[in-house]
């Protein structure tokens, strides 16, 4: 579609990461075609969500790898996608795994058991040429911008956009800022930036739309590698200034 | 081994494309036609997930460096040598070494008026779209990224870092030198191009209806949409009376088959190289069975849905793999191809 995505889409809004009072919504089961079902955990973008999210992805993996016909789950902010073969297997099958996985007990969060993976920046410069903006339209001191930003650990909410490209969160408020009105016709990789109360990595050279605050040398994707993503969805992050 | 002398529109190399990657925002990709992909690969002996060049609406010249066998399928994108015969899809033909082919560009009554109107086989009907398939002997050799031959250009993926295909590019068959099997033809009885019948394209309803205005299905359902010129391999736009568009929704996972509604109310149906997150609220997935004729849509075509239960998607879906299956047969196809399986995936 060549109105083709010119920066990572807005995939929420500030509003929505705010703490809320809602009580959790109840779980939906939707058919996604004639070949996947959508879990809907929520309608909201949370960490705490999130993260049930990628517990969810885990369960069903494992059961996929002994069941044919299921397939790879992925991860969205409050959903999972679940595909199968329903030349293989019944969605009445499919659906049954699913509801064993929701009320299987809660086990630790995916990535709690690895440490978060660091990723060393460049801030500011030629490496992050929004910095200065970001830190006038915030009112705080370059120093502070870097501080708040490194001084945080994500979690890869979704990986999408462009293949490798992760969506971490949550940015400090103080941070949370719309995209930019006109989006950069290229994004060096490697590039660190900011939109709402989400940070990501341009994993390769794409246009796009976030504030750059720096770089990172970190090899974010790489199709020869055995886990070409860095950052898989679920993963925490921490950012050192280099 | 072929070599490109114009890419045309839009040249690609496609197999059956690398499914269970979406985790990691990679798209399925693989033939926008997953059927005309696994016809020229059936006639070309190539196994169920072999590679085939995507031929995308016509301007194609490839010269053969060698003589070969090449397989031709999905639609009739007006094929010919450079001394004027036509090259028939659904048919394995000779490509004598120094010889060019030609995709002029759709042909037939419906597509150019006063065209040669060339039947595919005697008796059966034209295939028109946006989409012809080309296969060599074996398929096309080349090294796979993560699994799979197919081209795609975001993420640098697949052969010359997943740009499409230039002048000067070669193809190389995976059984270079073998001139079997020219002549052979699909039994188009058993097994007729699901292009060739009409009707609207089926749409399983969900998962986001109820984001969206009540009655917005049955909205898509009553109108006539045409495809905008803005289409591509990620997704097609339908022009038509908008659509009371609905509010933006916390991103989910997606697939090919997707009908998007975004806030301007026209709708996206998304193709192989889609998102695989997105924020406009999916108002129903196009079944598997109605992706090919979904990947044969051409700019400036006239296309109109109907809602469908998945299980009766799921019945045509297994009926088409069905009637895949009986052509490997009757073609005395690899072993492989003849178990009930996704041999048109991708």
């Amino acid at each position: 579609v060549p109105s083709g995505r010119r920066s990572p889409p807005p995939v929420s809004t500030s509003a929505a990461l705010m703490a809320d009072p809602r009580p959790p919504a109840r779980v939906r089961v939707e058919r996604f075609g004639d070949a996947a079902l959508l879990v809907v955990l929520g309608e909201r973008v949370d960490a705490e969500l999130n993260a049930r999210v990628h517990r969810l992805a885990a369960a069903v993996r494992e059961r996929g790898d002994a069941m044919p016909g299921l397939g790879a789950p992925v991860p969205g902010y409050a959903s999972l996608l679940v595909t199968f073969d329903p030349l293989v297997l019944a969605e009445s099958a499919a659906r049954a795994v699913i509801a064993e996985m929701l009320a299987a007990p809660a086990g630790p969060a995916v990535a709690d058991a690895d440490p978060p993976v660091t990723i060393r920046v460049r801030y500011g410069g030629a490496d992050g040429p929004d910095l200065a903006a970001v830190a006038q339209w915030t009112g705080l001191s370059q120093g502070d911008v870097i501080d708040l930003h490194a001084g945080t650990e994500y979690t890869v909410f979704v990986v999408g956009f462009v293949p490798g490209f992760p969506y971490l969160g949550v940015l400090p408020a103080e941070l949370a800022l719309p995209r930019r009105a006109t989006p950069r016709l290229r994004v060096p990789r490697g590039s660190v930036a900011i939109a709402g109360r989400q940070t990501g990595i341009y994993p390769v050279e794409t246009p796009g739309g976030w504030h750059v605050l720096g770089r990172t040398d970190a090899a974010m994707w790489d199709p020869r590698r055995p886990s070409p993503a860095l950052l898989g969805p679920g993963c925490r992050v921490r950012f050192v200034p280099a | 081994m072929l070599e490109v002398v114009e890419p045309g529109v839009l040249l690609t190399i496609q197999d059956a494309g690398r499914p269970g990657l979406g985790h990691l925002g990679v798209p399925p990709s693989g033939a926008c036609d997953p059927w005309g992909r696994a016809t020229a690969c059936l006639l070309a002996e190539a196994p169920p997930g072999g590679a085939a060049l995507e031929v995308t609406i016509g301007g194609t010249v490839l010269q053969a460096l060698e003589s070969c066998a090449v397989a031709l399928a999905g639609a009739d994108l007006g094929a010919e040598l450079d001394d004027g015969r036509p090259l028939r899809p659904e048919v394995v033909h000779l490509v004598p070494a120094g010889s060019r082919i030609r995709f002029g560009g759709g042909r037939g009554p419906a597509a150019t008026p006063g065209g040669l109107g060339l039947p595919a086989a005697p008796g059966a009907p034209m295939i028109r779209g946006a989409r012809a398939y080309l296969a060599l002997a074996g398929g096309i050799a080349g090294e796979q990224t993560l699994g799979s031959r197919s081209s795609y250009r975001r993420g640098g993926l697949g052969p010359w870092g997943g740009r499409p295909l230039a002048a000067g590019d070669r193809i190389a068959p995976v059984r270079r030198g073998d001139l079997g099997g020219i002549g052979l033809a699909w039994p188009v009885d058993l097994a007729p191009h699901p292009a060739t019948s009409g009707g609207p394209l089926g749409i399983v309803p969900g998962p986001d209806e109820g984001s969206l205005p009540p009655g917005t299905l049955a909205a898509i359902a009553g109108e006539s949409w045409r495809v905008d010129v803005a289409s591509d391999r990620m997704g097609i736009r339908l022009a038509g009376t908008p659509l009371a568009g609905g509010a933006e929704i916390v991103s989910h996972p997606l697939l090919p088959g997707a009908v998007q509604v975004p806030p301007d109310g026209r709708p996206i149906v998304l193709l192989a190289d889609g998102p695989t997150v997105g924020g406009y609220p999916v108002i129903g997935v196009v079944p598997r069975a109605d992706l090919p004729r979904l990947g044969q849509l051409s700019p400036g075509d006239e296309v109109a849905f109907v809602a469908i239960s998945a299980d009766d998607a799921r019945a045509r879906w297994r009926d088409q793999q069905e009637r895949l299956v009986s052509a490997a047969a009757a073609l005395g196809a690899d072993a492989l191809w003849h178990r009930l399986a996704d041999h048109a995936g991708g």
